[in-house]
This record gives structure tokens, sequence and C-alpha cells, in this order.
């Protein structure tokens, strides 16, 4: 990546890690009480993460409550400089930027080789492939935590059909997590990091959002916001309708795609964007994943075409047959993990503070629970807000004793 | 991904960006082109003195193949980019800048731009205008007319006017309606909190956000920050402007009021010193400040650099001063952030500006205009905007002749005879 040597990287790393310590005051506040009351003290953890400046922190923050922490990473999804300042730490890393496809396999098998007891997991890869490829140590596992609510659904139906063996915590069902992860957080840095990358203007634009879950609510939001004119495009008719009345206009992809300028697929579903869809829309669309991944669109479709060319960093241009071209931001991959800095530092505080309270939730009851999914405890998801709600000087009522009997009363 | 294959070329680079801007921008590429075929700037010499990246570029590219010979400087040391500047000499345009500068490096590159005598300057704060005035007297009598970019270069113009010592006609594209609305609202507005939140990844939803000064940059500023989810407040010391931050729904406060809760800070004055040496007191714990005004000087960094114990550089871009027991972090050392620090302003945004800038100093050149400060007709002004909603496929409505009678009749009073 860089003609600096790697004590250089991973010192420019660890100064942005830092930098990321100061916006995440709720893990900051919480790691000395996971560290006295000792629950994680000589526990194997595996990270699974998107592995950049903040999960490094969780990292550090579960290590520094006494948890062998071992972490893998995509190379596509990892930041060079941090893996690397992660192992300067003492932590065992099985990530690199420039890793291949088989590389990364390769990787993933010497991660499982440290036998962790619970995994902290991003889209269930690595819960999906310790299932698949390492049933032994699953038998041996505490439980798991899963990240997003793409990886969460796989999990249920797995779950469903009877082969997962291990207690999975639902960090994306809490409340903490997707509110504002999903919509603040992915919402602003997807959107930001399409303006960053192409040097685009949004005031005016026709911008089409697929899926309007939590992470298409954020991306359409934030792109209205900044005056783009939104059209959602939906397969549920309650949350088309909720669309609707925030503002914007509702169709099917199929219908508007001879009109729209720009495509964010959020729908964490595989095929969610058809190549028929993309053949018919206009010359210099471009198309993009928040949230999800490039499955989403029709890469198969547009890589066989042999077109592809780079037209500036992180966007790829394809000619279509048809004589028009079709611009992917990051080879489609959710974009602001892939081709940006992830999600903002504060929202991360809040997600990465539920993921250490997980760890520490299997650690003490993994053992007792049967397989399945589990929600995050409303204790906890009470303690992140309020530790949250403090450091900005915010206030809450008091529910006085009148109040509560107002509220049990008919 | 391999690292053993060479990369392409900075020009090559530079090319592509060059290409991506002419293909977002309908206006420079088809109206002005056209409006320019007309041999006007034929072999005449023009300085294009505007932040050098890919849009700018572009500009002069339009420029030069309308005749013109065209020597580009950059209007910032900071903010030149340098596979553009390759890729402008590949294409055989002179350039007298290169990117990593610094002032007196950028002082000799602009007196570089005046030597080669130009006829009219395309001039971004009226930097290469002023200096030749100073320095190249006698090459500065020889100027026939300058087309100014921003808000800040059209004072420094008009107070040079006020004094009588302007002896040429100076087109200001900011007062043209197709510049300021556009371009400081929407570009500076919407890149500047872009940069902020790149450099930072901080989350803007719920930040305590101050913009000092509400001129047409600290609105789009402020605009934006709220409409993405901010608190947002205003300084200001004019009253009419204050008055309106108010009633746009953002806090107006003094500095004493609205600094020390503030997380984010923009300084949009066109001044000097709007977070001055008094106001550093009042800074809270890790407070980010950001410049989105033209001049370098609207946070006095001096001043922090002289009450800091230390300064470290915890990201790219980002300098933290500690002062007492607060850390106050400064982005692209108070240069325009959303240049200095970003891609600058949105494509589309400047193929408007630089459509008023192209059009400005055709205008001077097929037309004799008294000394002084002069903006393009309005026609010309429309002419651009119905280019723009053409390439977008919007078509505009017409007054029906009756309402047209209707609207006399008003505005004589006649229908009230009746």
């Amino acid at each position: 990546m860089s003609d600096a040597p790697p004590g250089d990287v991973s010192d420019d790393a660890a100064r942005r890690i830092a930098w990321a310590a100061r916006g995440m005051p709720v893990l900051s506040s919480i790691q000395e009480g996971l560290t006295a009351r000792g629950a994680l003290n000589g526990l194997r953890i595996g990270i699974g993460l998107v592995l950049e400046p903040k999960t490094a922190n969780l990292a550090l923050a579960l290590q520094h409550a006494g948890a062998q922490v071992s972490v893998h990473c995509r190379g596509r999804l990892t930041t060079e400089g941090v893996a690397r300042a992660l192992e300067a730490a003492g932590l065992q890393v099985y990530a690199e930027r420039a890793a291949t496809q088989e590389r990364d396999a390769e990787l993933a098998r010497g991660f499982f080789q440290t036998r962790p007891d619970i995994l902290l997991d991003d889209g269930a890869e690595l819960i999906r492939l310790a299932h698949r490829e390492h049933p032994d140590l699953v038998e041996d596992m505490l439980g798991a935590a899963e990240e997003t609510t793409s990886g969460v659904q796989a999990l249920r139906v797995m779950h469903e059909q009877g082969v997962l063996k291990i207690p999975v915590i639902a960090v994306s069902d809490s409340r903490i997590k997707h509110l504002f992860d999903n919509v603040y957080g992915t919402g602003q840095s997807c959107v930001m990091a399409l303006l960053d990358i192409t040097n685009l203007q949004l005031a005016g634009r026709l911008v089409m959002v697929v899926g309007y879950g939590w992470v298409g609510q954020g991306v359409a939001r934030h792109a209205a916001a900044l005056g783009a004119r939104v059209i959602v495009s939906e397969i549920d008719a309650v949350k088309a309708l909720q669309a609707l009345h925030d503002g914007h206009r509702v169709q099917s992809l199929s219908d508007a795609a001879p009109d729209v300028e720009i495509v964010f697929a959020a729908t964490g579903v595989a095929g969610a964007v058809t190549r028929a869809q993309v053949e018919r829309m206009q010359d210099g669309v471009i198309l993009c994943t928040a949230g999800g991944g490039a499955f989403e669109l029709p890469m198969g479709y547009l890589n066989a075409l042999g077109t592809a060319t780079e037209v500036r960093p992180s966007v790829t241009e394809y000619a279509t047959p048809a004589g028009k071209t079709v611009l992917v931001i990051g080879q489609g991959d959710c974009l602001n993990c892939s081709d940006a800095e992830g999600n903002p530092i504060e929202v991360m505080d809040l997600s990465l503070s539920l993921q250490a309270f997980a760890a520490e939730g299997i650690a003490t009851e993994g053992r007792n629970r049967p397989p399945g999914i589990y929600p995050v405890s409303p204790q906890i998801e009470t303690a992140v807000a309020q530790a949250r709600l403090r450091h900005e000087g915010a206030t809450l009522e008091t529910l006085t004793e009148e109040l509560f009997a107002a509220m049990h009363s008919w | 991904m391999s690292l053993s294959l060479p990369g392409p070329t900075p020009a090559a680079v530079g090319t592509a960006k060059i290409e991506w801007v002419r293909r977002r921008s309908p206006v420079l590429d088809g109206f002005v082109r056209e409006r320019l075929g007309d041999g006007a700037l034929d072999g005449v010499t023009i300085a294009v003195v505007v932040h050098l990246e890919a849009k700018t570029a572009f500009l002069a590219t339009v420029l030069a193949d309308a005749g013109a010979d065209v020597v580009v400087a950059g209007s910032n040391p900071r903010t030149t980019r340098q596979d553009v500047v390759e890729a402008l000499k590949e294409r055989g345009i002179t350039v007298v800048a290169a990117a990593d500068g610094d002032y007196e490096s950028w002082h000799q590159e602009m007196l570089a731009a005046a030597d080669y005598g130009p006829t009219y300057i395309v001039d971004d704060g009226a930097e290469l205008t002023l200096r030749m005035a100073r320095h190249r007297p006698e090459l500065f009598a020889r100027l026939k007319g300058v087309s100014e970019e921003t808000t800040t270069g059209t004072a420094r113009l008009q107070a040079t006017a006020e004094t009588g010592k302007l002896p040429f006609p100076a087109m200001t594209a900011n007062n043209a309606r197709c510049k300021h609305l556009f371009d400081n609202v929407y570009g500076t507005g919407q890149t500047g909190i872009q940069a902020m939140l790149r450099l930072t990844n901080r989350q803007i939803a719920g930040t305590h956000l101050v913009v000092v000064g509400y001129g047409f940059v600290g609105r789009g500023t402020a605009r934006y920050a709220r409409a993405l989810g901010a608190h947002t407040y205003v300084i200001e010391t004019d009253p009419v402007r204050a008055l309106e931050a108010h009633m746009d729904g953002h806090t107006v406060g003094s500095p004493a009021d609205v600094l020390p809760t503030a997380e984010m800070v923009f300084t949009a004055t066109g001044g000097v010193r709007a977070i001055g040496e008094e106001d550093l007191a009042l800074l809270r714990h890790d407070v980010v400040l950001a410049n989105v005004g033209h001049s370098d000087l609207e946070i006095d960094v001096e001043a922090l650099r002289r009450a800091a114990t230390s300064i470290v550089h915890p990201r790219e871009a980002v300098e933290t001063f500690r002062l007492g027991d607060r850390d106050v972090h400064l982005l692209s050392s108070g240069a325009l952030v959303n240049i200095a620090g970003g891609s600058g302003h949105p494509v589309e945004i400047m193929d408007l500006s630089f459509a008023v800038q192209a059009v400005g100093t055709h205008y001077l050149a097929t037309h004799e205009l008294r000394p002084g400060v002069h903006v393009i007709p309005e026609e010309l002004d429309n002419a651009i905007a119905v280019a723009k909603l053409r390439s977008l496929g919007i078509s505009l409505t017409q007054t029906r002749a009756n309402q047209k009678e209707d609207v006399k009749e008003m505005m004589d009073g006649s229908h009230h005879d009746e």
C-alpha cells in the first residue's frame, strides 16, 4: 500500500486508534467494569468484525479485560496498519489487506486454530464457516454475538433447520444497534462515501434506495437531507407506506429503472438488483451497496461483459452491449466499509459496547443456554444509552411514584 | 491487487479525472464551447488562477480549445494536485504550479504567471490581480480585464476600484446568480461538511455545530449540517443576517453563548480571525475547527500555536493543539477544508461557476466596458441556467399573454378602477 516501513504504518494506525477512542466514551466507561468482574479472564475471543480503528478499540478493551483475542477479517475490509498495530499490541491477527480469496480462506483456517470460545461476528460469516468446516470447535464454543441484520437472518434460518449449535446474541436486534448504527451510521457514511469517491453533487439527483429496512431508511434520510429526490423500492407494503410518509416516492426498481441516476442497494439480500433492471437504466448510472454486499448487485453479469475499466479510484465502469455505461462503486461491496472509513466513531461506540457486554453475557451464561438466537438484555441497553446520554450532558425525567401509578392504572 | 504491476502515470490519472469532469459538465462542454467558438479568444493570453484540480483543469482546456493561450496556476499552495498538473502539461497547456508548495513557492508561481503578460485573468480571491498591481505594475497596466470567482476577491476588487486603482473592467462571477446561489450554498455547503466527516470519521447527527458568518457559504453549511441532524448555531455581526439565521431555525448567539458547547466549528466569514485569540478560552475539549471561507486566516492558527503546550497529528490533515486540559483539533491547517482536505466542489456546481467565468471572460473580450466591477448581463446568467436545465431534460413554462396583461394592470393599478 505504501513505501513507508511497516513500523510507520502501524504507528499511524495507532494514532488513528487513539483518535477513535476519543469518540468512544461508552466503551471506555464500561472497560473497567468488564475487567473488574473478570468474566472474560482467560477466555479466547475471536473477532470477525470489519478491521479498522473502532473495532480495534473493542479488541483492545477485551484484551484489557483479560481475554486472549484473535482477529480475522477479509482483505477487502481490512485496514492494513490497524491489523499490524493490533499484532504489535499482542493480539493474534489473521487479516491482510492484500489477501486474495485463497489467502483469506487460509487466514480464516489459522484463525480457527486459536480455538475461540466466543465469536463476535459480522454477517455471520465466521459462525457459518465454523459450523461447516470446524464442527469440533463449535461443540466446545460458549456462543457468539452477531452484529448485522442480514447475519441474524441467516442464523435464524440455521436455527429453524436445527443446525445452529450455539447460543448467539443478536446485537443488531437491539434498539441501541439498529436505531443508530444502521440509520445514522451506515446512512451517513455510505452517502458521504459516494460523494467523496465521485465528487458529485446530490442536490436535485434522482436516487433509488432499494429496501427500506433500517439501513435503507438511513440512506434515504441522509440522501434527502442533502437535496436528493429519493425513490424507495420495497417488497413489503407496510415499509413502502412508511417510506411514503417519510416523504419519499415509492416505485418498484423495475418501474423506475430508466429514470434513476444513483442506486443504493440496501436489502442485504442476494440478487436484489437484477441484470434486466440494470439493462434498462440510463447511461452513466451509478450502482453501490449500503450495509450488505456485492451479492445484491448483478456483478456476475457485469464482470462477464469483460469491459471493466477503473475510471477513478474505487469506480469501475462497465460498457454494456447496448452502448451504455454502468458505474459500480467499490466493486459492489458495502461502500462505507470497503472504500471509506466505515461507520462514524460515535455509533460504533454504541454497537461495540453492546458487543463487549454480549461477550460478557456469553462468558457467564453461554454454557447454560441451548442453541438459539437471544436478545441483548434491556438492562444492558439502558446502561449503554445512559452512558452515552451522560457524556452528552443530557438529562432524563425521573419516574415518580405518581407517574408509575398512572402508568399502571386502568 | 498485485503490487508488482506498474500503476498508471500521474498524467494518466489526471487525464482520467479531467474526463470524469467533462462528462458531468454539460454546460461547459456544450453551451460554453459554442459561445466561445467565435474566435474572439484566438491567441489571447488568459491566466487561470483557481484551485488547481480537475474541474479547473477542464475549464483551462475549454479556454485553450477556444484558441486562447492559457497559463495555469493555483490559487492556494495547499490545493494544487500534481496529477492534474501533469495531465495539463501533457496536453500542451502551460502550468506554472506544483503540488506541495508553500506560500513562498506559490508567490513565485503567481509571479511566473504574471510574467506571461496575460490579457485576461480568471482569478480566485483576486490573488493574481492584486499581486500584479503590486509586483508587476507595467504588466498590470496592460491587463484588459479580470473575471473573479469569489466573494472575497470581489470585495478586494471593489475596494481597489473605489480608490481609483483598477484601470480595467472586472467581471465578478460571484455576483452572477448561477454562481453564488449554487456554488457557495450547495457546493461549499455539501463539501465542507463532507470533508469534516471524512477527515474525522465523526458522526454529525446530534452534534453541536457552530457556523461563524451567515453569508451564502455560511447558510449553505448551516443548512446541510441541520439537514443531517446537527444542532446548528450561528455567530454573526450583521443584524439582518443574524435575524435571517434565527428565522431559518438556527440558534444565534455571541461566541461566549455558543462556543463553549460547540463540538464542530466552521468559519465562513470571508474575513480574518473569525476564531481569534480571545475565542480560544471559550472552546470546549475535543472541538474540531474547520474553515470554509476563502482566507486561510479565518482561524487564527498562529494564536493556536502560541497558546498550545503541545501539537500532535492524530490523523491525516488533523492537528491537535493542547490548551491547558483541553484538546482543540484543526483541519487542513485552517485552509479551505473542502478543497485542501477533500476533492473540492462537486463537479456539477463548478460546471455552473466556471460557465460564468468563461462567459464572463468572453464578454470582456468582446465588449468595451468601463473600468470597475461588472456582472455578466442577466440574459447570459439565465442562458447558463437554461443550458443546465436542458441537460437535465427540464423545460420551463412561459408567462401566458393574458397573464402578462393582468400583471400590467395590477402594476399600474388600473384593475382597482373597475
